[in-house]
């Protein structure tokens, strides 16, 4: 993945004389389609108990509104038996104040909206956790930009998937194996043009299983800004993990996962 | 069996001839003493004739008596001798190249004609000297970007790589260097070719038709050959452009007997360097070298050999290297006057290597192949002409290799199993004059491809190394039952394929022809990419027990007029192909250091059809063309049982560079003695893409949701380049030739939109759609020399 980016940024350099415009471009609207972000997260240190999940529906490309679903209702049960019914807060936010995290544990997602049930299942993700954070100026691809690094040392007895989520002003996500660092000390990275000293950079690393990577590899291939040239990844619509009972067609977007997380917060120096 | 037994019965009226005798012998350049492949033999008064081969050398049986031959050629003048015939004799014609100065020799019979009765279609030939006078970007001559002028040639838009031909991917192209293999025929990602255009004596671009000679490619044979060099007297050429140089020597070792060409082609390092204000460069290299020795009149030693290199530096932390490197030793043999042998001993290599610092890690990976021919031209009477011969390529794949650049670096020791195959073929090929007005070509190519072993082979459940999950419709890698190796002796799979060739001209009317053709042909190695247009990160792959090889079957129809002697041509082809085994990648697959990239592939088809036309003047002051295209490219992978969706549904999507339209115009204007005028016009279809239907939000960042695949288009392309060479007066009666090249790519600055992307403005945070253009108007000058 690493490598395909570079690839873009040696092309944007060759192509030095090419030049960007913002084009009015007409685009057909797709009928709405309900997704669902039902990321459990349990943050290291931290009871977990209070978890949300966010429901929606894709909406035309150029609309700046977020469409929220408010009449669903959702439970999440757990292997051990356990429920946990989420309300609906405001603006699509269904939360639950009781949620027992338990490592490696099954849980169950339900969800009835317009009449139709919607169910996904997934295990408890744990998280090696973040040894240190390493900050280097003139780093970057191009040599000008800070860069983060935040090591974290691989278990070596099993296969794992990470998601790194850097949070500035934007979100950037970035995806980890471990099929050629296994057991090593290695880092997520992050760099980017526009940090400054200052500034207070968000830093969240999860455990994931490797379908919620496969699921986020293609998403991410999906927001590239080079829709259209020669590098361009061939657009995929991104099927998660829940299924729409009633109607396996009406397939909905998003992911049911749960996973630890090691939130730091890093402040640029 | 079946099929010598009918070549044997087709053979054998033929050879029961009258008395005739074989005038045989090479053409070749009288300056230089270069064989020159391709020219025209006519025998007029006998209204027979005859082409010279790959390396200039001809054979025809005559019958006794004396008979004048014309000789032409593209470039060259015209030139009528007399032979008399009484035995089996050999003799050598020369040509001289074409200049205002010299009177040419006027010639009143058809010389097309013979072009027209030949079955051969489909194929573009551009003579080097056209090559160098079409206006190109930067002012850099480049043989890719001349072919992408003809009809049914085209490119996934500015800055791809590799070139499309009917509707096939790039990766189906035969491109050969002096008969060996090049894999990725780029520098600088597309934007120039592998090719010197000095040291290049020749071309041929098989669109379809293609002899069974050719194989291991489904799409079309870009046949180019080097110059020998000249074994006459030492000559140096070379030319300055804005973004190359060029410098080629050549010259004699024996004379006229032996003579070695050296030719070399820089970028210059620094370009990107002031541009980008840091430590970046981006450049590329070339060399070509060519040996050739002349035993004697029936044997001839030819050594070449290419070596070619694009280096990327970014700010010490990335640096990236790619090329090919081939060498080729031939010896060319003429067994009693009418049989020509070529004896091949080549090995063609790509390197891709890959130094990222900032991670920590060196990566490698390439092709190797060694490649033994043996090819025979065979000329039984005037009528009827064989060429058969065997092939046998070894292969060696190194799908990659990753090493910790220093102790410290996070990453492990990682090589992905090397693969290993063979492909052998056998060819025999008839070129065949029923009558005065019909005459074939046919063939046939029996190929056949061992997989051999390799360590770490996987198998998988069923067979089936892609897992489908119905419930959610989502295809992805499957779990590997067992790995073991396999002993390199042993064959994972092989495959076997008959490919028959046929092509018939049926001259119905004086300068009008009628031709058909119809070839089926096996690919066995894949490149895998699924990207628009190929990187040369790009691994080749070999077919086996999970990649079935592609198979093609093309049918053609043209119809062929000359006008007012051969001034002005007109050719009309119509084509549709299909191809099996067309591979297709699962969403989200991983092709990078894949160690089994059988888990991301499915097996599909493609399917291209089209009208092509080009209508050229070809004598004259003003000489041209128009080129115009009407096709379309697309595939499908259908899932492999009911119960699966396939990729894109399984619905028919367009491919990546389908191009609906697609015009050009050439035209070259001979002003005067100093100066040459040129201008190129080209409309097409933008490219198809996909643009989003709607978006959502997730974990904090916009997705776009797309629409069918493929389904949009890019606005449409199109550009005007001029250029005019000049020719300083001073040029006359002295030895250094100069000229200067001014070019004008893209004139009015039209915004060719590269690709429209979408994106969340970081600013606003609303969504737009950018138009990215590569080139607007670009201004070059070149000077080129020679003495």
């Amino acid at each position: 993945m690493r490598i395909c980016k570079s690839f873009l940024i040696i092309f944007i350099v060759l192509g030095f004389i090419s030049c960007e415009e913002v084009v009015d471009i007409d685009l057909e609207n797709s009928e709405p389609r309900l997704v669902v972000e039902a990321s459990i997260l349990w943050i290291k240190g931290t009871n977990g108990n209070r978890q949300e999940i966010r429901l929606s529906t894709t909406s035309p490309f150029y609309e700046e509104e977020i469409q929220p679903v408010t009449n669903a209702s959702i439970i999440i049960t757990s292997e051990d038996g356990d429920s946990y019914v989420f309300i609906h807060e405001q603006d699509g936010i269904y939360t639950n104040e009781e949620f027992q995290p338990v490592l490696d544990l099954e849980y169950e997602l339900e969800l009835v909206h317009d009449n139709q049930v919607y169910s996904a299942t997934e295990s408890f993700e744990s998280v090696a956790g973040i040894d240190y954070i390493e900050q280097l100026n003139g780093g970057g691809f191009a040599g000008d930009e800070i860069e983060l690094k935040a090591f974290y040392t691989d278990p070596a007895e099993e296969e794992n998937y990470y998601l790194f989520k850097f949070t500035d002003e934007n979100v950037f996500l970035e995806l980890y194996e471990d099929e050629f660092t296994n057991g090593n000390q290695i880092f997520g990275y992050f760099s980017n043009e526009d940090i400054e000293q200052g500034d207070v950079v968000g830093i969240q690393m999860q455990g994931i299983s490797r379908e919620y990577y496969d699921y986020l590899f293609i998403l991410r291939s999906q927001i590239g800004t080079n829709q259209g040239g020669p590098f361009e990844t061939m657009p995929a619509v991104v099927k998660g993990n829940i299924i729409n009972e009633t109607n396996l067609d009406n397939f909905p977007l998003g992911y049911f996962r749960l996973s630890e997380v090691d939130s730091r917060t890093y402040t640029v120096e | 069996m079946r099929l010598l037994s009918f070549l044997l019965l087709v053979i054998l009226p033929v050879m029961t001839n009258a008395q005739e005798y074989t005038l045989s012998g090479r053409v070749i350049d009288n300056s230089s003493n270069e064989t020159l492949i391709g020219v025209n033999l006519i025998f007029p008064d006998l209204s027979t004739g005859v082409v010279t081969n790959d390396y200039g050398y001809y054979s025809i049986k005559l019958p006794p008596g004396k008979h004048r031959v014309i000789l032409t050629y593209i470039g060259y003048a015209n030139a009528e001798e007399e032979v008399n015939i009484s035995e089996n004799m050999q003799q050598n014609f020369q040509l001289s190249e074409a200049s205002e100065s010299l009177d040419e020799v006027v010639i009143t019979s058809d010389i097309e004609a013979l072009n027209i009765k030949k079955p051969e279609m489909s194929v573009n030939r551009l003579s080097i000297g056209t090559i160098k006078k079409i206006p190109v970007v930067f002012g850099e001559v480049d043989v890719v970007r001349s072919l992408l002028l003809l009809p049914g040639v085209s490119n996934a838009g500015e800055g791809s790589s590799g070139f499309n031909v009917r509707g096939g991917a790039v990766d189906q192209n035969l491109i050969l260097l002096d008969e060996a293999t090049i894999y990725n025929s780029s520098h600088l990602f597309g934007l120039f070719s592998v090719f010197n255009p000095d040291a290049i004596k020749d071309l041929k671009l098989y669109k379809g038709g293609i002899p069974a000679e050719y194989g291991g490619r489904v799409s079309s044979v870009l046949d180019i050959y080097q110059r020998d060099g000249n074994s006459r007297e030492f000559k140096m050429q070379g030319g300055i452009g804005a973004i190359s140089s060029r410098l080629l020597a050549e010259g004699p070792i024996v004379k006229d007997k032996g003579s070695f060409l050296v030719g070399a082609r820089s970028s210059y390092a620094h370009l990107f360097l002031k541009l980008t204000d840091n430590d970046n460069s981006a450049y590329f290299y070339d060399l070509n070298t060519k040996l050739s020795y002349e035993l004697d009149e029936s044997n001839k030693l030819l050594l070449s050999g290419y070596f070619g290199r694009d280096v990327f530096n970014i700010s010490q932390n990335f640096e990236n290297t790619y090329g090919n490197a081939v060498l080729n030793l031939r010896w060319n043999h003429v067994f009693s006057d009418n049989i020509f042998t070529n004896l091949s001993a080549i090995y063609s290599d790509y390197y891709y290597g890959l130094n990222l610092n900032f991670v920590g890690f060196n990566w490698d990976s390439g092709i190797r192949n060694l490649n033994l021919k043996y090819d025979f031209n065979h000329y039984i009477s005037e009528d009827f002409a064989l060429k058969y011969g065997i092939h046998n390529t070894y292969y060696k794949f190194n799908p990659g290799e990753i090493a910790p650049i220093d102790e410290s670096s996070g990453i492990n020791y990682f090589k992905l199993n090397d693969r290993y195959a063979l492909e052998n073929a056998l060819y025999i090929s008839a070129e065949h004059k029923f009558s005065e007005k019909l005459s074939a070509e046919y063939g046939a190519r029996l190929s056949n491809f061992f997989r051999l072993g390799q360590d770490d082979f996987n198998t998988y459940v069923n067979d089936e190394p892609v897992a489908y999950n119905p419930r959610n419709g989502v295809y992805s890698e499957a779990d590997i039952l067992e790995s073991r190796n396999v002993s390199r002796g042993k064959s994972l799979e092989s495959f076997t394929n008959l490919e028959p060739r046929l092509a018939i001209a049926y001259n119905f009317a004086e300068d009008q022809s009628l031709k058909v053709s119809y070839n089926r042909m096996a690919q066995y190695l894949h490149l895998i990419s699924n990207t628009s247009s190929p990187t040369p990160l790009d691994v080749w792959t070999p077919s086996g027990p999970y990649i079935k090889p592609q198979l093609l079957d093309q049918y053609a129809i043209g119809y062929f007029r000359n006008f007012e002697n051969g001034d002005y041509s007109l050719e009309v082809e119509s084509f549709y192909k299909d191809i099996r085994n067309r591979i297709d990648y699962i969403d989200g697959a991983n092709l990078i250091a894949n160690n089994a990239i059988e888990r991301v592939v499915l097996n599909g088809e493609a399917r291209a059809y089209g009208l092509e036309l080009l209508l050229r003047k070809n004598e004259g002051r003003f000489t041209g063309w128009l080129a115009y295209t009407l096709s379309r490219s697309e595939q499908r992978t259908p899932g492999r049982n009911s119960q699966e969706s396939g990729i894109n549904n399984g619905n028919w999507y367009k491919t990546n560079f389908d191009k609906p339209h697609d015009l050009t115009i050439t035209a070259s204007y001979d002003l005067n003695e100093n100066w040459d005028l040129n201008a190129n016009f080209i409309y097409q279809t933008g490219l198809a893409t996909t643009f989003p239907t709607a978006q959502y939000e997730y974990e904090g960042v916009n997705i776009p949701v797309y629409g069918v695949r493929n389904e949009d288009r890019l606005p449409s392309y199109h550009r005007l380049d001029l250029s005019a060479t000049y020719y300083p007066k001073k040029n006359r009666g002295r030895k250094l030739q100069s000229s200067w090249n001014f070019g004008i790519y893209n004139a009015y600055n039209r915004q060719n939109a590269y690709s429209i992307s979408f994106r969340e403005n970081m600013d606003t945070g609303r969504n737009e759609a950018v138009r990215l253009t590569l080139f607007g108007i670009i201004p070059s000058v070149t000077y080129n020399f020679k003495f």
